[in-house]
Order: C-alpha cells, then sequence, then structure tokens
C-alpha cells in the first residue's frame, strides 16, 4: 500500500506500446519505486531506456498498461486530478505559448494554477529575474531561440508551489550559465521540501544533483541507491588524466599501449579509465608523465559515467 | 492546496484564448468581420439574380432575408473548425501534453475552449445582424433575437465537439485539413444553407433532411425571419440536442485517449 509519506511510489508498473502488433514496444517492465518526501531522486538510462514515458504515466499523460502508481497517496489514473493538482513538470519536449510574450506565459501558466494576481506579477519577475529573462520579457516567444524558450518553460515550475516536480531532460539545450541557474533552482526548491524526479543522461548532473540515483535500461530497473553506494559499485574504477605540452604522435602510440579499460584523448589531454584491481593507478601515472613535458594530472575515483558502464556494459548513454 | 474551482479553471482557459486571438489582427478580422463580407458580397450578387426572391415553406422573401441565416450557420461552423484546428497549433508547440498535467479536468479544459468560442459566435452574429438589417435592409424577429445567437452559439458548441472527435483522433495536420475541406464542402452542399429545399430533388432532400447543418440553419432561420413550420423547427432542435450530447461524450472520450 502506498503511504502518505511517499511522495512517489510505483509498484510493478507496466507500459506496453502497440499491444499485440508487430511493433509492440515494452516501455516498462515490473518498474518499482520509492521516492521519500523532499528528495531529489535522478532517473538515468541510455535513449529509449523508458524514462518519459515513466514521467508521462506519473504526469497522467498516459495510461499504465498494469501495476500501479501513486503521487503524494494519489491514484495517478483513479486520482488524476488530485495528482495534477500536486505536481508541475518540464516536458522533454518544449512547451511554451508560441505567441504570448515570455510575461504573458509566464501570466496565464499562473492563472491556470490559481495563483491570485500579485503572486503572479511577484513570482512571474521573480523567475524573470532568476532565468535572465529580462531583455525579452516583451518578446513573443516564437520568436526566441530554442534555449530561451526552455529556459521559459523550465521557469515556469518555480513559479508554483506544488509538492512535485518532474523534470524530462530540463537543462536540454541550455548554455552552462542557465543550466547552472537550473540546477541550483531545483537544489533550493528541494531545500523547501519539494520532491523532484529528473531525468536526465547528463551523468555529472546527476551526480551534483540527486540524493539517490536509479538506472533504468530497456523498462527496468538496473539499480537504485545513494549517490555513494552506487559509486561504492565501480571503487575500482580510476581515471588517471594528464594533460601534455603537445601530444605528439610518440605519445599517442605509448598511450595506446597501455592497458585499460577506456581511452579517451582530447586535445592534447589524455584520460584512461583503469581498473585499480588489475593495475596500479600510481604506474599507470608514472608511466604517463614519463612520455613527455606535462602541464597537468590528475587521478580520481569513480563517476556515474563509469557505474554506468560497469553496470550496463555500455558507452555513456 | 488550493481548493479546486471549476469557474477559476474554465476562466483560464478562456483568458488564455483571448490572449492569444487578440495577438492577431487577421484572426480578429478572419472569426468577427468575414461574415458580414460575406453576407454582403453574395447578398448582392444572389440578390439581383433572385429579383422575385424566394420561396420557402409557402412564404417569400427577399434572398438576403433567405441567405442571413445560412451565414450564421456556416459562419458558426467555420469558428468550430478554426477553434479545433487549435488542437494542432496548441499540439506542435507542445504546450497542449503541458495543458494536460494543469489542475483541471478534461471537461473544464473543453468547455472553457467552448465557452470562448460561443462568445466570439455571439459577437459576430451580432455584426452580421446588423449589417443585415442596416445595409440590406433584412428584416428580422427583434423579441427573437436573443434566441437567435444564443441558438447560434449552442449549434457552433456542437460543431466544434464533433469537429474536436476528429482533430483529437486524426492527429496528422494534413489529414485533418483534408477531411474538414471535404466534410465542409458535403455538409454545406446538402443543407438549406445556399438555396431551398423545397424543389430539390428527393435524394437531396433526404440527404439534407438528416445532416445537422441543414437543423442549425433551420433553427437560425426560423428566428430570423420566421421560415418554417414550428412543429418541425422544435423536431429539429431535439434532434441537434441529441447529436450535441453524443459528440460531446465522443469529444471528451478523443481528448481522454489523446496523450
Ligand atoms: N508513443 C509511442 N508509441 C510507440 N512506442 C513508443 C512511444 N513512445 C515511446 N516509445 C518507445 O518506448 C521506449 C521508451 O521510450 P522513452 O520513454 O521515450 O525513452 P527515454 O525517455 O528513456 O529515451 C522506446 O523504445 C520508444 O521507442
Ligand atoms: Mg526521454
Amino acid at each position: 500500500m502506498p503511504q502518505r509519506e511517499h511522495a512517489i511510489h510505483i509498484s510493478d508498473l507496466v507500459k506496453v506500446y502497440n499491444s499485440g502488433g508487430t511493433d509492440e514496444v515494452r516501455a516498462l517492465d515490473d518498474f518499482s519505486l520509492t521516492v521519500e518526501r523532499g528528495h531529489i531522486t535522478g532517473l538515468l538510462g541510455p535513449n529509449g531506456a523508458g524514462k518519459s514515458t515513466l514521467l508521462k504515466i506519473l504526469t497522467t499523460l498516459l495510461p499504465k498498461t498494469s501495476g500501479s502508481a501513486h503521487i503524494m497517496g494519489f491514484d495517478v489514473e483513479k486520482q488524476a486530478l488530485d495528482v495534477r493538482r500536486s505536481i508541475c513538470l518540464v516536458l522533454q519536449q518544449n512547451a511554451v505559448e508560441q505567441y504570448l510574450t515570455v510575461e504573458d506565459n509566464f501570466e496565464t501558466f499562473g492563472r491556470f494554477h490559481g495563483l491570485s494576481k500579485s503572486e503572479r506579477r511577484e513570482r512571474g519577475d521573480r523567475v524573470i529575474h532568476a532565468f535572465g529573462l529580462e531583455a525579452e520579457r516583451r518578446q513573443k516567444a516564437i520568436d526566441l531561440s530554442g534555449g530561451y524558450k526552455r529556459r521559459v518553460q523550465v521557469a515556469k515550475v518555480f513559479m508554483i508551489d506544488a509538492p512535485v516536480i518532474f523534470l524530462d531532460e530540463a537543462t536540454t539545450g541550455m548554455d552552462p550559465i542557465n543550466k547552472r541557474a537550473t540546477i541550483d533552482a531545483v537544489a533550493e526548491e528541494a531545500r523547501r521540501g519539494r520532491t523532484i524526479l529528473l531525468t536526465t543522461h547528463l551523468l555529472d548532473e546527476a551526480e551534483e544533483l540527486c540524493d539517490s540515483i536509479v538506472f533504468i535500461d530497456k523498462g527496468r530497473k538496473i539499480l537504485e541507491g545513494d549517490l555513494f553506494t552506487i559509486k561504492a559499485l565501480a571503487r575500482n574504477i580510476v581515471d588517471v588524466s594528464v594533460t601534455y605540452e603537445t601530444l605528439t604522435p610518440d605519445i599517442r602510440d605509448a598511450v595506446e599501449r597501455i592497458p585499460a579499460r577506456k581511452r579517451e584523448v582530447q586535445h592534447s589531454t589524455v584520460l584512461l579509465t583503469i581498473d585499480s584491481a588489475t593495475a596500479s593507478p600510481h604506474a599507470v601515472l608514472g608511466t604517463l608523465l614519463d612520455l613527455g613535458p606535462t602541464l597537468a594530472f590528475e587521478v580520481r575515483g569513480a563517476t556515474l559515467e563509469d557505474v554506468f558502464m560497469q553496470v550496463l556494459g555500455k558507452e555513456k548513454p | 492546496m488550493r481548493a479546486h474551482s471549476p469557474f477559476r479553471n474554465v476562466a483560464a482557459v478562456m483568458y488564455r484564448e483571448y490572449k492569444i486571438r487578440i495577438t492577431s489582427f487577421t484572426w480578429l478580422f478572419y472569426d468577427l468581420a468575414l461574415p458580414a463580407f460575406y453576407l454582403l458580397l453574395f447578398g448582392i450578387g444572389l440578390n439581383t439574380a433572385f429579383t422575385g426572391g424566394v420561396a420557402v415553406g409557402g412564404a417569400v422573401i427577399s434572398y438576403n432575408a433567405f441567405f442571413l441565416a445560412g451565414v450564421l450557420s456556416m459562419a458558426g461552423f467555420g469558428i468550430a473548425i478554426n477553434t479545433s484546428y487549435g488542437f494542432f497549433v496548441d499540439r506542435d508547440n507542445g504546450i497542449f501534453y503541458e495543458f494536460l498535467t494543469y489542475p483541471m479536468t478534461r471537461g473544464e479544459f473543453l468547455f472553457g475552449k467552448i465557452l470562448f468560442s460561443l462568445c466570439i459566435t455571439t459577437v459576430q452574429s451580432a455584426i452580421t445582424v446588423a449589417i443585415g438589417v442596416a445595409v440590406l435592409r433584412v428584416q428580422i424577429s427583434l423579441p427573437l433575437l436573443p434566441l437567435l445567437f444564443l441558438a447560434n452559439a449552442v449549434c457552433t458548441a456542437g460543431w466544434f465537439f464533433c469537429l474536436s472527435i476528429f482533430a483529437l483522433r486524426i492527429r496528422r495536420n494534413d489529414l485533418y485539413n483534408t477531411v474538414i475541406n471535404v466534410a465542409y464542402f458535403v455538409l454545406m452542399f446538402a443543407s438549406s444553407i445556399f438555396f431551398p429545399l423545397d424543389n430539390s430533388p428527393a435524394w437531396l432532400k433526404i440527404l439534407a433532411g438528416a445532416n445537422p447543418l441543414t437543423w442549425h440553419t433551420d433553427i437560425l432561420r426560423y428566428l430570423s425571419v420566421g421560415t418554417g413550420e414550428a412543429n418541425t423547427v422544435l423536431l429539429q432542435c431535439a434532434a441537434y440536442a441529441v447529436f450535441a450530447v453524443a459528440v460531446f461524450i465522443g469529444g471528451v472520450r478523443a481528448l481522454r485517449a489523446s496523450a
């Protein structure tokens, strides 16, 4: 049974598209998850894993095939209106009022969510400021670039107090500064007690923001836990990187001969991911440093990306 | 959580439609003034062609007087098309799906859209009737005028629900366009919009008699210039009411299934 104190409770959720057809897709397969109030949970997985499908079911947009899902104790199908009153979301696809100005986008959104006139004005101004939209406030959304439209769409969820926020690849298409503004705003909302479920395939973003991480692949939950537990799964994985003054062909050839799980070369930086159970990070670093004059080096523990590789046996999702 | 207020939700939907509509002069012109132009151009042309007037159910009236109700019903149908087309615009903007997660019911969403269309229809009917009376000297029944506006608004709502089913089920813009163009042409031709059915061939009479656009037009004609049998018109009202309820249910179902 779902408990009132759980913000999100999902049990054996199944979603089959085009059921019975030749193009049948099992987008969610016995997926279960519980999210506590005030937590930020990151849903990570490669394209087509079923992340958007899950969010659409939780936000009353898509009927499930079987299983159950509750938001703040309300059934997403039987109590859809109560669920809608408890949530706000950023969809993966763009969602702005093209023909309205930026401020009217916020004005109409505020009306739909029952904000009073003064709240609409005050909160509209606040998000316009927070997302750097002052100069565009009187422009129609249709005249804005994709990144600005995305900002308008994302800014909307910070106007209202719905207890649960869903973000589907919310920072996609944003420049680093607005990505930062979004991440900070999300973190601030969680501190104020709101529950956030976000999907991303940017592991560093999830790593920075999330209290817990859920890996999903082919509609199935692969792994779940807090950041430290998850990273412990890849505790043998170490990233060693060295930046050379100039990356000569000789250095390149030598790097190719060092055994590693993964090898990346960007400009004059070489990044090797090694398994410390089979090779000593110090020895690898020493070898790399001996190859030529260097500008910088770094040795660090596993990132979520490494865990992802370890668990799924795949490259970056 | 704030209390759920259907009134506030419907008002928010209407406000949003209003804000979008006033951003474009072209839309306002199409919605409000085009039918009056239609009446003037068609009316003046055909009125001279039918100098002896047209015979409808025993009475003889000027073509302008006859055509007034046709323009009103045609324009109501046009507004319904434009409003249903809004589903595609919203869907392309992605905002359609976001709407469906706002704290309101599907019924409130549909009702707000329709109520806004009814306001537009009523303003448009008033402009068209005013032109008909002032410029074309059509004599209309003043006491029945509020009923005329109400009837056109309600019938337009019926068309909107009907077209919404297609707009939401078809999903493809181009296909919807084709379906609607063909349907519009057939429905208008096989109706009492342009000519009285009294002297039409039997097959056309049967076809037109089963066409809700004929009921719509005949109701408006009875209320504007008083042609037709009261009993027949009452029957047409009842038939249209059944049609409207059926398409409303179909429209809400299509909306529920559309995400
Ligand atoms: N409307 C749909 N009809 C059929 N298949 C779909 C539909 N939406 C998504 N899918 C399929 O379901 C799977 C999961 O998709 P999605 O939830 O969008 O994944 P993600 O958001 O993780 O990239 C994919 O195989 C996708 O092709
Ligand atoms: Mg997705």
